[in-house]
């Protein structure tokens, strides 16, 4: 489904991502791990092609980085759900508008998008919050509208580059969770993070990126080589 | 469905991000009024040039034995130059007639006859009577046969054709490099309001909107802020002009197209300062 060849991309002064080979499966949970520079976000941003390899080829679905056309990429884009650590809600409107916005801008009917908002905010559990501001709302919560607004285009992958980052700790776990029930419903998430105890909590596949270049992947049964 | 959408997040876009799209409004209005004065300054300069050169006249004096014949096949010659808008000719009792309505006295008791000759009063086309065009038309007269004087008011033309030709050429120049500082400001002011909305974009671009999509909204915001700077600058050319013309200058013509084309340029610059600043955060 997702599959990355040999992919190189150039820093400024240093290449960012070095030669790359990984392969991301249907329905899969993996976590992308490393420290701050390691290329995560890199990484993330060359699956939703945000950023072109300069070497190798990034293959998304159907689409290919070495022949995709602009106009192609906002077509992948429905495809691939993306939240980050900072929510990037758009803060002029409230929950239910900031999760209809990613159906109104690809053209859905209004019937659609109400049937389809309610429902994706019932998935995160924020139905009854659904005309609340996002600056009346928790980290954890403002986290679950980005979700819910990522994963309302029924995406085959859900991106969540450090969801968690500016959350507690019990927010960060109920927001593992939610991606966990995301990924049993059959969405795979790809999640980047420095939060080792989370990984220990819920144990997926596990990447380790450093220097721009994969040191290790690590199954579930081998978490304790994580340090 | 797509236009309508455009229109109504256009419309909450104005609303949703009040103080820049009233600094948009307020410069493109202040922007358009001062095109629209000086674009009234200009027109009502080539107005009061228009009627000075319409009053132009050049009296040819005829020879007092000219047959009624003579008189007629000259004035057809003449009105056959391209030049020239009207030809009256004035006859001796005519002319004895206009003296003593001008002077008061009848010259004729005076000096026991009438010694003022027939005469032709041309006008000449607007587009012709500038100074060297009044001279050469006087110079080809002069030369037919029956003419004997062509006099014209050479030195007051040459004076006001000068000053008014320089103040239609300063206007001309100030209103274009207003133009030019206007479109470049408001423009500039429209791309800081789009760029402090930078992360719409962005999040419309990560959701899978096309650039098509993306421009929309803020391109009819654009144009709906252009239409109201354009229509708040109209009222405030119109009420100035009001004033200018009831306390300084009666004669002050206002055509009404100059408010289409403030209302238009307003639309003009709303939609082109929004079209290249979102333009510029469109790259995947």
């Amino acid at each position: 489904m997702i599959e990355f060849y040999n992919v190189s991309t150039p820093g400024k002064n240093y290449p960012i991502l070095k030669q790359i080979t990984l392969n991301i499966n249907k329905g899969e949970f993996v976590y992308l791990i490393g420290k701050t520079g390691a290329g995560k976000t890199t990484l993330l941003r060359m699956i939703y092609m945000d950023l072109l390899p300069s070497q190798g080829n990034v293959i998304v679905d159907k689409f290919s980085s070495s022949n995709i056309k602009r106009r192609q990429i906002p077509l992948l884009r429905r495809k691939v759900g993306v939240v980050f650590q900072d929510f990037k809600l758009l803060p002029d409107r409230n929950v239910y508008d900031n999760i209809a916005f990613a159906l109104q801008v690809i053209g859905a009917r209004r019937r659609e998008i109400k049937s389809r908002v309610l429902s994706v905010l019932t998935q995160v559990g924020l139905n009854h919050k659904r005309y609340h501001m996002p600056e009346l709302l928790s980290g954890g919560e403002k986290q679950r509208v980005a979700i819910a607004r990522a994963l309302v285009n029924e995406p085959f992958i859900l991106l969540a580059d450090e969801p968690t980052g500016n959350l507690d700790p019990d927010a960060s776990r109920d927001i593992v969770e939610l991606l966990e029930k995301i990924n049993k419903g059959g969405t795979a998430v790809c999640m980047a993070t420095h939060n080792y105890e989370l990984i220990r909590v819920a144990p997926h596949r596990i990447i380790v990126l450093d220097n721009g270049q994969i040191r290790q992947e690590l199954s579930p049964d081998n978490l304790k080589k994580l340090h | 469905m797509n236009l309508l959408f455009f229109m109504k997040e256009g419309f909450i876009g104005l609303k949703r991000a009040r103080l820049s799209a009233v600094i948009s409004v307020v410069s493109l209005c202040l922007a358009l009024t001062l095109i629209g004065i000086f674009s009234l300054a200009g027109l009502n300069l080539k107005d009061v040039v228009y009627r000075f050169y319409k009053e132009i006249e050049i009296e040819v004096f005829l020879d007092p034995s000219i047959t009624d014949q003579q008189v007629s096949s000259l004035q057809k010659k003449i009105m056959d130059y391209s030049q020239i808008r009207s030809v009256t000719f004035i006859s001796r009792e005519q002319a004895l007639q206009e003296f003593q309505e001008i002077f008061g006295e009848d010259i004729q008791k005076v000096l026991k006859e009438n010694p003022l000759p027939p005469s032709f009063r041309i006008i000449l086309k607007p587009s012709f009577s500038t100074p060297d065009g009044v001279e050469n038309v006087s110079a080809e007269i002069s030369t037919l046969k029956g003419v004997q004087d062509v006099i014209y008011q050479k030195e007051i033309i040459r004076f006001l054709h000068k000053y008014l030709t320089l103040g239609i050429t300063i206007a001309t120049i100030i209103i274009f490099s207003l133009l030019i500082v206007i479109t470049i400001l408001v423009i500039n002011t429209i791309r800081l309001t789009i760029h402090a909305r930078r992360n719409i974009i962005q999040i419309m671009k990560l959701v899978g909107a096309t650039n098509y999509f993306i421009k929309g909204p803020f391109i009819f915001e654009g144009i709906f802020q252009g239409a109201l700077g354009g229509l708040l600058s109209s009222g405030m050319i119109w009420a100035t002009s009001q004033a200018v013309k009831q306390i300084i200058f009666p004669e002050l013509v206002i055509q009404n197209y100059v408010y289409l084309f403030i209302i238009a340029g307003g639309i003009f610059l709303g939609l082109t300062g929004s079209y290249l600043s979102v333009n510029k955060y469109l790259h995947y």
